[in-house]
């Protein structure tokens, strides 16, 4: 079982993505994710969440993750705004982070996860989508850690927004997935 | 059979989809759920040939699936929390006058506070208003306890409405994955509506539902009675016949590990989920603990219950709801009135109100002091088990004047 937690800021995608990754998991992995998501009084630019845990076996658990083994940040500025991105994190696991500059990266380095993996996936959302809507690209990125192939992530990216837009979201995913670094 | 990826909204419409309900109301504004959106945009599409109505209240939209129901269609709305409160009075129309409408139930907090979150106090509020009520604990569950609750509703010897009752966004908005039956095996199962009973007709008008005297009301209670008495048996047998057409079992109440457990959790919803995560836990640490999932809540479930819980000393039961003033949460009360005769000690817990977690901790939490009291440790328990410290000194408003 692998729980999983996605932070970003309202208008970011954060539930698209939760929605889509366990799409990925469930309809192309033969495996099973539930979402729970964290829904609030919800308003553009406030901090959201959203819960996943995957597993070989339906999942019985529908509660929220405390204990994430991978933590994916769509929106670097989150921390700060009083939303602490680490808690709950234990010594094996992962953030993926939406950056390419390194000085984001050594801020979130005092953390303590064992690995992060970041890509600007704002950037090449405007390159592939041409908004900075980072979702599709960061989907990517997670497929990054091996957690689950591109090729499921884009089959349901493209499932998802449809023929059109999902062409350009599962570019986005396929570049951030091949430029992803590992620090 | 395929698979999806489906909220418990979205499991709720498929079903109602594949019984192909024939008239809609529905009034769409929070706190309804995007069931009836979905619904719409269906109807819109062309995909559910259906007559959707949109109305001005909750309370006209369960009048309208009423009366419509009454003229011998399929008819269907959705609700939640307080738009729930706002038909409590037409939900006695529907159940006494016998239309069977499947209406889930998205279970959320009736305000005030305000709260648009998970708890099953709008539900439980309405228990007795002549209604089944049966409670799920995942995406699949609302999609095949709807596509069951029709065939049991508009059965015969019930002919008495169902809710379907999801949990607010533990299931209303949690993507799970969901095998969805095809079309022609579920026209098998449920099939055309077919009227039991009078119906009314624009040709030959009548008055239907008029003053009853004391000299028949008691009886028609009783009919209503009678069909509850008669449903359980009814799911039962239907139950058994969705396990073999569709491969998938269903219970009125479900022991989980309970045979040779030493206590028992009574608990309803998507926590279920969780205990049964928290019992397969605690017991490779040696403790035996086991659920009591009640699916079905109204009727309340005497034989199946009592079954489940034969013989154990000591049980808990979760009440996602505050019962206030009673002597515990109703689901406590029913458990306790159940084994009044029985040597037992039937421990009250409240806890994930308007949106609060139940979390795999707390129900850890419960199992340990129910073993604790199982032993002679304890003497008291957590009543409120997720309650903060401090609760009467929460926050104080600041007048200006």
């Amino acid at each position: 079982m692998i729980s999983i937690k996605f932070y970003g800021l309202g208008g970011q995608g954060v539930v698209t993505a939760g929605k889509i990754f366990s799409e990925a998991i469930s309809l192309y992995e033969d495996k099973y994710a539930i979402t729970v998501p964290a829904y609030g009084h919800e308003r553009r630019g406030a901090p959201v969440n959203t819960s996943i845990i995957v597993d070989e076996k339906p999942v019985l658990i529908n509660s929220f993750v405390y204990h994430p083994d991978i933590v994916l940040v769509m929106d670097s500025t989150i921390i700060d705004k009083d939303i602490d991105i680490s808690q709950g994190i234990h010594e094996n696991s992962i953030l993926v982070l939406n950056t390419e500059d390194v000085n984001v990266v050594n801020t979130y380095k005092k953390y303590n996860f064992k690995e992060i993996y970041y890509v600007d996936g704002t950037q090449i959302a405007l390159n592939n989508i041409g908004r900075g809507i980072p979702n599709g690209s960061m989907l990517g990125a997670i497929a990054g850690t091996g957690l689950l192939t591109i090729e499921s992530i884009e089959k349901a990216i493209i499932e998802s927004f449809g023929e059109k837009a999902g062409e350009k979201n599962a570019k986005a995913a396929r570049e951030a997935f091949e430029r992803v670094k590992k620090m | 059979m395929v698979f999806k990826m489906l909220d418990g909204n979205e499991a709720a419409v498929e079903a109602m989809k594949l019984a192909r309900v024939q008239v809609i109301s529905a009034y769409p504004i929070t706190p309804q759920s995007s069931i009836s959106e979905k619904l719409s945009d269906l109807v819109a599409a062309g995909e559910l040939k259906a007559e959707y109505v949109r109305v001005e209240s909750e309370h006209t939209a369960l009048s309208v699936a009423t009366t419509a129901g009454l003229t011998g269609v399929r008819a269907a709305t959705a609700t939640a929390s307080n738009g729930l409160a706002l038909m409590h009075e037409i939900l006695s129309m529907t159940s006494g006058n016998r239309v069977p409408i499947v209406m889930p139930v998205v279970n959320r907090g009736v305000a005030a506070p305000w709260t648009l979150w998970c708890e099953h106090g709008d539900a439980m509020a309405q228990r007795d208003m002549g209604w089944l009520q049966f409670y799920c604990q995942n995406v699949q569950e609302v999609l095949d306890l709807t596509l069951l609750a029709y065939r049991v509703a508009e059965d015969e010897r019930v002919l008495t409405p169902a809710m379907v009752c999801l949990d607010g966004f533990f299931l209303s908005h949690s993507m799970q994955k969901t095998q969805v039956p095809e079309q022609r095996l579920v026209d098998d199962f449920i099939g055309p509506y077919i009227r039991k009973n009078t119906y009314i007709d624009p040709d030959d008008p009548m008055f239907c539902c008029d003053l009853t005297g004391s000299d028949e009301f008691t009886e028609m209670r009783y009919q209503q009675k009678y069909a509850m008495d008669n449903s359980i048996d009814v799911i039962e047998e239907i139950e058994n016949e969705f396990e073999i057409r569709f491969g998938r079992k269903l219970h009125i109440v479900e022991g989980y590990k309970t045979e040779d457990a030493d206590v028992v959790l009574v608990a309803l919803g998507s926590m279920c989920g969780t205990a049964k995560y928290v019992v397969d836990k605690m017991r490779q640490e040696g403790k035996k603990v086991g659920l009591a999932k009640v699916t079905v809540f109204r009727p309340f479930p005497v034989k199946q219950l009592k079954e489940v819980l034969k013989g154990k000393k000591v049980i808990g039961v979760f009440d996602r709801s505050a019962g206030l003033g009673g002597q515990g949460g109703p689901v406590w009360s029913e458990t306790s009135a159940l084994m009044m005769n029985e040597n037992c000690d039937i421990r009250n817990y409240v806890g994930g109100l308007g949106g609060r977690d139940v979390t795999i901790d707390n129900i850890e939490k419960i199992y340990n002091e129910l073993l604790e009291i199982k032993e002679g440790k304890r003497t008291v328990h957590t009543e409120w088990i997720d309650l903060k410290e401090n609760p009467m000194e929460l926050r104080q408003v600041t007048k200006n004047v």
